[in-house]
């Protein structure tokens, strides 16, 4: 799978302020089925490491503090 | 490369349970999550002290992951959390409550018919519902003379799911309710019964102001199976709204309604495929050998759905 280099453009994007992977949570981590989330070494929150997504959505909402957001093309909504 | 261990422990209750009095609320919310993940019974105790916690967050997360445990124990905590001061806190329990199987969870839930909110009363009536408990069926009747119609609506639910013949003439006397959810709720729920009075009750229902009790009267009588509503029905083929005359559709096929064939022969021709479609359905299930020239004459219409119902409905046809 391609890496994702920009994190602004995946279709997976977290809100580091109220993302909570650096108190343990790995719900994002844990749900994906393709496994292309991550917790950073560096910040401790989640991101997304490859850049490949079904949009299936449960990153989104099993979320405990609502800080992933998954961006659906246009053409798949 | 670390090999990681597929069945790890998630790790023991008592100790998870030490990070619901970490001063962070993060860690404290992440604690609950794990806590929920080990799915052991005896995390309901710590789930239900995290109900109380300062931070709204991790009551909710807390109500949210009693969702997946059972007993009275967990109903205990659900109840708290339905006066919540957080809108959302509540509102998860709310949802949590109708998880619940055990029977004895009923009672916890049940003195809550009589609370002071209504929000309560509405979610404690939602909760028992699913738990089909016979010592509901007073409160919840009593509950239809609630104020509030939120409140009557899962009164009535309360009721369908016993079907209980006993509580026939509630049930009847709030198909003549004031608000037209509980109207809806009242006439869906009589479905169940073949009591000649819920068959007249459901019929005048198709006369209601309201077109979504009309559409579930409709549907109903079909599913109540009584023959003596098919007369009503073939009169509801002539609704303003087209959902009421798709669900008489469905429901004269069910019934088997001979009486209803030339009415139903006359939807052959509406400009509406989905009824042309049921009209079709319908006439095959009653299986009418003079049904057979109008359904030939729609085999070939520009709707593929009608096309391929008519040809079913012909090789329903006797020969």
């Amino acid at each position: 799978m391609p890496l994702a280099h920009t994190p602004s453009t995946v279709p997976v994007t977290v809100d580091d302020a109220k993302c909570i992977a650096d108190k343990g949570c790995t719900v994002c981590v844990d749900v994906c089925p393709l496994d292309v989330l991550r917790i950073s070494d560096l910040t401790g929150k989640a991101y997304m490491k490859y850049d490949e997504c079904w949009y299936c959505m449960p990153c989104e909402t099993d979320c405990p503090t609502g800080a992933v957001s998954v961006q659906i093309p246009y053409l798949l909504r | 490369m670390a090999v990681t261990d597929p069945f790890e422990a998630f790790g023991d209750v008592a100790d998870l349970a030490l990070d619901l009095a970490d001063p962070d609320a993060a860690v404290r919310r992440v604690a609950v999550l794990a806590l929920a993940e080990t799915a052991d019974p005896e995390a309901i105790p710590h789930l239900g002290g995290a109900v109380a916690d300062p931070d709204a967050g991790v009551r909710r997360q807390a109500a949210e992951a009693l969702g997946g445990f059972d007993g009275p124990g967990t109903a205990a905590a659900l109840c708290a959390a339905l006066a919540d001061a957080d809108p959302g806190v509540a509102a998860a329990a709310a949802e949590s409550l109708t998880e619940l199987k055990d029977p004895a969870a009923g009672a916890p839930i049940l003195p809550l018919v009589a609370h002071a909110d209504a929000f309560v009363r509405a979610a404690a009536l939602r909760g028992l519902r699913n738990l089909r408990l016979a010592t509901s069926l007073g409160p919840a009747v009593g509950a239809l003379g609630d104020p509030e119609p939120a409140v009557r609506a899962q009164a009535v639910g309360v009721i369908a799911y016993l079907k209980s013949e006993e509580a026939l003439p509630s049930l009847i006397g709030a198909t003549r309710d004031p608000d037209a959810e509980v109207r809806r709720a009242a006439v869906g729920a009589l479905a169940f019964s073949r009591h000649g009075h819920a068959g007249e009750a459901i019929g005048h229902a198709l006369h209601d102001d309201d077109w979504g009790v009309r559409e579930i009267a409709a549907d109903a009588l079909g599913r109540a199976g009584q023959g003596t509503g098919s007369a009503a029905l073939i009169v509801a083929l002539d609704d303003p709204y087209w959902q009421v005359r798709q669900k008489a559709l469905r429901s004269l096929g069910q019934l088997k309604a001979h009486e209803a064939v030339p009415a139903l022969l006359l939807v052959l021709a509406d400009a509406r495929p989905t009824l042309r479609k049921e009209a079709a359905a319908a006439l095959g299930e009653i299986a009418a050998p003079q049904a057979r020239a109008g359904l030939a004459a729609i085999a070939d219409d520009t709707d593929p759905d009608v096309r391929k119902t008519a040809r079913w409905a012909l090789d329903r046809l006797p020969a």
